[in-house]
Formats: C-alpha cells, structure tokens, sequence
C-alpha cells in the first residue's frame, strides 16, 4: 500500500509535466502506465489537463498596433538620450603610463592620462554630468593601435572623429579645432592660434583653454609652444610628456637653463598663411616671433600639408642638415 | 560580424517582452520594457555573435520583474481583483463559457499571487516557450530547477482550486 503511495508521489512531477505538454517520452511512458492502474492519479492527470487548457488561454494577446507604435516611439526617443549620454571607455598601457580612451558615437570623447598618485584608475568621467561611461568594447582597440603606433613613430596622422562636447565654451571649442588642424611635425604658438581664431589678444585664454585640452595626442596641444619657442606647459603639469610627443615627431629641442625651446634655428619656418616654406635664414623669418610662423621639423612634414619650397632660400637644394 | 543592427533586435522583440513584462508585472509593463532594450544597448556590443538574442532580452526583462516584484503583492492581489471585476461575466452566456471565464478567473488570481520565481517560471515556459536552460538562465538557476518552479506552480493551482469544477473535467 504504502509503496503505491510513494510512486504516486514520485510520479507527481512527471505527472503533471505530461498534462501540461511537457513532459520526456520515456517520463510520459511511465505516467501512461501509471494511470492505467492508478484511478485517483488518473483523475489527478485530468484536472492537472484542465488546469493546462485554462493557462493556455491565459496565453498574452499580441499587442495591438498602435500600443506597439508608441512603445516604439517611447524607446526611440529613450535612445536617442541614451546614445547621446553613452561614453564607452577603456583604459590601455602605453609608454606614456595608462591612458584613458573614450567615445561616443560622434568621436572621441576623451584621452586621459591616468597615474601618479593614488588610484591609477580615477578620471575625470567619473565627475562629468550628463554623460553614462560604460565599459566599452573592440572597437575602442583600434584607437589604441594607433595610438601606439604615433608613439611608436609609425602613425602620423590619427585621423580620428573628434566630439569635442567637453569644450567648455565656444572659445574653448574654436582654440581646439584651430589645434587639431596643427600637422604632424609642426610648431606654432599660442599667439598664432589667437590670430587664427579672430581673437589675437586672447593668447592666455588660449594657453589655458590648451592647459584644459580634453584630447591630448589627439588634438595636438603639444605643438603649440610660447612665442618665444619655449615650451611652456601641458597637461597641467606634464611637461615631460610634451617633449617626448615633440621628440616623436622630430622636433629638435635645445636646453637653455632650465627651460626647453624649440630649436628655431634648425626648422623650416611658414610665415603666416604662405604657400611656402622656407629655410629659417630666409628674408625677415629670423626676426619674427612665433606669434607669426608655423615651424616644420621635416620638409616632409610642410610639403605632406601641401606647402612648396620657398623659390628664394630654395630649402630643397639647401636641406637642413640634423 | 554576423550580427543584427541593434533598431533589427527591437523590432523583432519589442512586442513580445511588453507582453511578457505585463504580465509578469503590474502596471509598469511599460517603464520596465523600455529600460530592458536600453540595457540591452548598452551590453549589446558585448554580446558574443552567436548568442540567442532572445533569451538574452527575457533574461534582462525578468531581472528587471524580479527586482520589482518586491512589496507587489499587495498591489498585486488589488489589480487582479480589479482585472476580475472589469471582465464580462459571462452570466448570459452557454453555461459552459461562464464556467471557464470563472475558472480563467481563478487560476489568473492563483498566477498573480504565486511566488515571483514560480510566476516567472510558469510565464516563460507556458506563453513564451521558452526551453527550460533559458527559463533557468532567466532566473539564476538550474534547468532543473526551473522545471521544479513550473511543477510548484501548477500544484499551487491546483490545490487553490480544490472544491471548484473545472470544465472539461470528467468526475469518477
């Protein structure tokens, strides 16, 4: 007697797997067998089936049309913050320490030099409003690669999508863009941005608004320099990382007391917005500040930028000897 | 890259998670689908190539349920009353379709008041078919466990239905 009631409990799993649909074939063998002998768990069997054909119509019904075009509409507009606000970050090993890189769909966000300190992996992401960072994915690896490749000496031109949301005024914005479009190899100053963006009166706005550079490496901040040719700062207070970029690139640096120049003398010289460039000997180029030129470390650097040797001091014939 | 652009994924289970999450939840059927697809957005670059999407998608919309299924029952059992009392009653009707609205009625109640795994469970696996590893992957458990959620909840049922008559039954 007892033994029956143990299969009957035994059996009640599989029992009610095999009424509601669900059940193995050799699990719903046993069940069939089972009930042929066993009346109650046949009736057990039968109320579970009733049970299973009222769940069934339990079933949700599709979601009507319109339901379904607003929650698409609702989703879409959620997306569209969310996409906004979404920086997918990753943080690499490089030469230069560990670098933060982050994007959003428009671009690249930020690059960050982590270290020092305390936590190597404290950034400023972590103290921007409006913006998610998320851990991001393969697609930052790319960046990185050619990030290490510039390090390397490889890579000259990160031709990467900027976002520059992080400009923190239109100012800030322009000193940027007039940055970014600095070429590989190239010098200028703080008082030739200035000039370039209408504002030559603005060269300590301009310092500083390079001093809060959201993209380092990628908007060049390292290429711009004192009028004078010294380097001035970067960073904050990395000016060691500037001369190794400047280093990269092939700009000759000279020590003079404690202060690093640029090595004027020994760089091909753009006055203004000429077409050419010329040997730093050339006409009134030695007595003009960098308030007024664009220095090259290469003709390679000029002419990849589209600029002609100077039909004068003809730089081609007479190269700069390093 | 083999894999869908994410506007493809929504598209294709927008729909069937809404239903999933209203009835799995009360009243925020709507918040809770929308915040499933924008977690989702930000893990889907992540998801391997070969995954199933949408098991995925219910594994995040029922950990969303989950999450908020604590202190609803109370709100629970007041909406399937009021759900209950909205229906028709069916009174005019062939005595047959009235006994099945009052037992569809009955078993709902039972369904709202389970236990949110056994909930959970019995949504994933009898409205939405999904194999058991996936209802289990859903809720943080074994396969195994999950076909025990689904055998709990039935026994619930059926055990709150004791004295009553289910259609289609054939007594003796």
């Amino acid at each position: 007697m007892s033994n029956t009631l143990n299969e009957c409990l035994r059996i009640q799993p599989d029992l009610v797997a095999s009424a509601t649909g669900d059940a193995e074939p050799d699990a719903a063998r046993r069940v069939g067998e089972h009930v042929r002998a066993c009346a109650p768990c046949r009736e057990e069997l039968e109320q579970y089936r009733a049970i299973d054909r009222v769940i069934g119509d339990l079933r949700p019904t599709p979601v009507s049309d319109s339901e379904l075009a607003i929650l698409r509409e609702e989703l879409a507009t959620g997306l569209a913050d969310l996409r906004r606000r979404l920086v997918r970050y990753r943080i690499f090993r490089s030469p230069l320490g560990r670098i933060l890189i982050a994007t959003s769909e428009a671009g690249v966000v930020l690059v960050e030099y982590l270290g020092g300190r305390g936590d190597p992996t404290a950034s400023r992401l972590d103290r921007i409003r409006g913006m998610e960072p998320v851990e991001g994915g393969a697609e930052i690896d790319d960046l990185y690669r050619d990030l290490l490749g510039y390090l390397g000496g490889a890579t000259r031109r990160l031709g990467w999508p900027l976002d520059l949301r992080l400009a923190r005024s239109e100012f800030h914005r322009e000193v940027l863009e007039a940055t970014a479009a600095l070429p590989y190899g190239a010098v200028t100053s703080y008082a030739r941005i200035a000039r370039q963006i209408g504002k030559p009166d603005a060269v300590r706005a301009v310092a500083q608004a390079l001093r809060w550079n959201p993209l380092p490496i990628v908007v060049p901040c390292h290429r711009v320099v004192g009028a004078s040719g010294a380097l001035a700062g970067y960073a904050g207070d990395r000016p060691a990382i500037k001369e190794r970029l400047l280093g990269i690139e092939g700009v000759l640096l000279e020590r003079d007391r404690r202060e690093a120049h640029v090595a004027r003398d020994r760089m091909y010289a753009r006055p203004g917005r000429e077409q050419e460039y010329c040997l730093p000997t050339c006409g009134s180029i030695p007595s003009l500040t960098l308030a007024r030129l664009t220095l090259f470390a290469s003709r390679e650097s000029a002419e990849t930028v589209g600029l002609r040797p100077c039909t004068s001091c003809r730089p081609d014939l007479h190269p700069i000897s390093r | 890259m083999g894999r869908d652009p994410f506007e493809a994924v929504v598209t294709a289970h927008q729909g069937e998670i809404y239903r999933y999450l209203r009835r799995a939840t009360v009243g925020v059927a709507e918040d809770l689908s929308q915040e499933t697809f924008l977690r989702a957005y930000r893990a889907y670059p992540s998801l391997p190539a070969d995954a199933n999407v949408r098991a995925w998608l219910f594994a995040i919309a029922t950990n969303l349920a989950r999450n908020h299924s604590r202190g609803e029952r109370r709100r629970r059992a007041a909406y399937t009353a009021f759900r209950s009392s909205q229906r028709e009653d069916g009174s005019e009707g062939p005595e047959g379709a009235a006994r099945f609205i009052e037992a569809r009625t009955a078993v709902e109640a039972v369904v709202d008041r389970l236990p949110v795994k056994q909930r959970l469970a019995l949504i994933l696996r009898k409205f939405h078919d999904l194999p058991y590893e996936e209802v289990g992957r859903s809720l943080d458990c074994s396969p195994e466990a999950a076909r025990a959620h689904v055998f709990q909840a039935f026994r619930k049922i059926r055990h709150s239905l004791e004295d009553r008559e289910l259609p289609g039954v054939e007594v003796g």
